[in-house]
């Protein structure tokens, strides 16, 4: 296992050096023509919520060549937090302008960020909110730009328990543990069902992932016949439990409802199977985050959080557009 | 077949363990849980294995040649992409998209072998690359979105004969065919030798990269095959499907007593170790337990499996099959 991580690590490295190399060596140093440098630090890019916000972003900036430049990148995965780290000071190296950032982990990219701070960068948070504590405690504040995914998740949850009646049994099926909108997503979920007086029986994690939520649900379906719905924190997982439903021809009497609205899932909603999802604007996440970077390199200014919307996908609303 | 009663005693031996285990899971969960045992959690568990068996089913092979292959996971997501792709975007007909998903496999497979036998480099360095490559290639033709094929592909998993879904059939035959074709096979007996010692295999005129490259591209296949009914069972493709199947299909050959080293294995004990898996994955799920504790649990039921076998290996004295 220690020679499969570091194995791993090299490549990352090799990789990271090539993705290097490929940037002309002039492009490190700040352009004649003055315009700010702005560069987004992405979460994985291999999520499909993540690569929409990315693309919105390069829209973006070719919508408004004339104001900023964009540097974009991304890691591997969610859980690749040294790799986010690295990304940072490669950027403070390059001295960009600001920094608009998704942290992979709440608390483990405060340092870094406000290293940045300190060397004259301007920092945004994005998507995944800064740890209010390791903030306090560090002395720092970035302005937080994005949804609230408690709320939004509330809200899916309240347009399902018109469907529900006090007492019905449902199941929530969770991000990864270690995930801030994940856990608030299942928050948001709980205060809706609690609200509506309905029986949270399990809440699991499916790991975001379409076959653990679909192992996950058909396993909390047969040990409880009686299950109402499924609540899961984001759209891949939802697929997987329609899935496990109709294989236990159960999804005539159980709702599922999920979140993100992928394409796939918007799908399902027109279909039927899928009874609501939330949308967050993947597509304009990081473009709010720069223009609030670029607002802040003008007016000097910091400015508080920005609370962005967050809809709910029915089938009347697929229907209304 | 008619063994004589010393062979009786042997398979006895060898498989009182696993099923005692696999038994006493069920046995468990059964007094744990209310509905555990139940029709509908075994119809369930049928349901889902088909994929996980054929590409242990790979594995085994693999393990038995003395080589690795990490990138199974990898490779299903990239050949479900493919399925899903040819479907929704290239508007190909069903069979087609199967060609192709089991062509792309076979193609993968045959690229860790052929790198690795042509370079002599460790298999597991190569499949580590095609790893990365397979999930790179899923995302670049997906464009990292997931693929929502519905209906078109709903038949495969949907169709039923005597209460048995088709994708299980398929497992189940190709399990059985594999497993007369290692122990009572010319094709078996070679890959044993090549396994258990490839120069004495090679001096008795085996031609062992011969043997190792076509079971890298049958592996591949496989791989394909279980991508093409996880895809009908979700009705959708998703990129990262599949990330962390290769140890799960590595974890349930060596619960089955298959050796890392080469030379030894056998499918149906690969087998026993995918139910395990899967009894322990659905039965967890269906008390509810939490996270940590679910991945506390398997890992150290992965870990007794394997110092059972130890005995077992004792006690047989390092029988091959």
């Amino acid at each position: 296992m220690k020679l499969y991580l570091q194995i791993s690590f090299g490549l990352l490295i090799i990789g990271g050096l090539l993705v290097g190399c490929n940037k002309p060596a002039g492009e490190s140093e700040s352009p004649s023509t003055g315009k700010p440098r702005v560069a987004l630090v992405m979460k994985s890019l291999a999520n499909e919520f993540f690569l929409t916000m990315e693309n919105g972003a390069k829209a973006h900036q070719q919508a408004h060549a004339n104001d900023y430049d964009l540097l974009a990148n991304g890691i591997k995965d969610e859980l690749d937090v040294s790799r986010q780290i690295d990304l940072v000071e490669q950027m403070i190296a390059q001295k960009v302008s600001a920094i608009v950032i998704a942290p992979a982990d709440s608390k483990a990219l405060v340092p870094v960020c406000k290293k940045a701070q300190e060397a004259g960068i301007v920092v945004v948070n994005i998507d995944n909110k800064f740890d209010e504590a390791v903030l306090t405690a560090s002395g720092v504040k970035f302005p937080f730009v994005g949804p609230d995914n408690r709320k939004g998740a509330k809200a899916v949850g309240d347009f399902l328990a018109r469907k529900l009646k006090a007492g019905d049994k449902v199941l929530i099926v969770e991000g990864a543990p270690n995930a801030f909108n994940g856990i608030q997503r299942k928050l948001g979920f709980e205060d809706a069902m609690k609200a509506a007086g309905v029986n949270i029986v399990s809440s699991q994690s499916g790991y975001w992932e379409t076959d653990k939520a679909n192992q996950l649900v058909a396993a909390v379906a047969t040990e409880h016949p009686d299950l109402k719905a499924v609540l899961c924190a984001n759209d891949s997982m939802a697929l997987g439990a329609v899935a496990a439903l109709r294989a236990a021809g159960k999804l005539e009497s159980v709702l599922v409802v999920g979140f993100d609205n992928i394409a796939a899932a918007q799908q399902l909603v027109k279909e039927g199977k899928l009874f609501a999802t939330a949308d967050q604007h993947g597509d304009q996440l990081a473009v709010f985050g720069i223009e609030y970077a670029l607002e802040m390199l003008k007016t000097k200014a910091t400015p508080a959080d920005r609370e962005t919307p967050v809809d709910l996908v029915t089938a009347e609303s697929l229907s209304a557009k | 077949m008619t063994a004589p009663p010393s062979e009786w005693r042997r398979l006895v031996a060898d498989y009182l363990g696993l099923v005692g285990a696999l038994v006493a899971l069920i046995v468990v969960f059964s007094l744990a849980t209310n509905h555990f045992f139940s029709p509908a959690t075994f119809r369930t568990i049928a349901n889902q294995i088909p994929a996980a068996l054929l590409v242990a089913t790979g594995m085994t092979f693999i393990l038995v040649a003395g080589e690795i292959d990490l990138s199974v996971g990898s490779v299903l997501g990239l050949c479900g992409a493919v399925v899903g792709v040819a479907l929704v975007k290239w508007q190909w007909p069903l069979w087609a998209a199967l060609v192709a998903s089991v062509l792309v496999g076979a193609a993968c497979g045959w690229f860790n072998g052929a790198v690795s036998l042509r370079w002599r480099l460790p298999s597991f360095i190569v499949t580590l690359g095609m790893m990365e490559m397979a999930r790179g290639a899923a995302h670049a033709v997906t464009k990292s979105q997931t693929q929502y094929i519905g209906a078109p592909i709903e038949g495969i998993a949907a169709t039923n004969f005597m209460g048995f879904s088709l994708p299980f059939l398929i497992a189940f035959i190709v399990a059985i065919a594999a497993q007369v074709v290692l122990s009572h096979g010319v094709f078996g007996r070679h890959l044993l030798a090549v396994g258990a010692n490839q120069q004495a295999a090679q001096f008795s005129g085996i031609n062992p990269k011969r043997v190792k490259l076509t079971v890298f591209i049958l592996a591949g296949m496989l791989v394909a095959l279980a991508a093409v009914i996880d895809t009908s069972r979700f009705q959708s493709a998703n990129p990262n499907a599949g990330s962390g199947f290769e140890l799960q299909a590595i974890a349930a050959a060596v619960i089955g007593g298959t050796s890392l080293l080469g030379g030894r294995g056998s499918v149906i004990r690969t087998c026993i170790g995918v139910l395990i898996i899967a009894v322990l994955n659905s039965g967890l799920a269906a008390v509810g337990a939490k996270e940590e504790i679910k991945r506390l649990v398997t890992g150290a039921v992965i870990v007794a499996a394997v110092i059972a076998d130890y005995y077992r290996h004792r006690l047989g004295k390092g029988r091959t099959t």
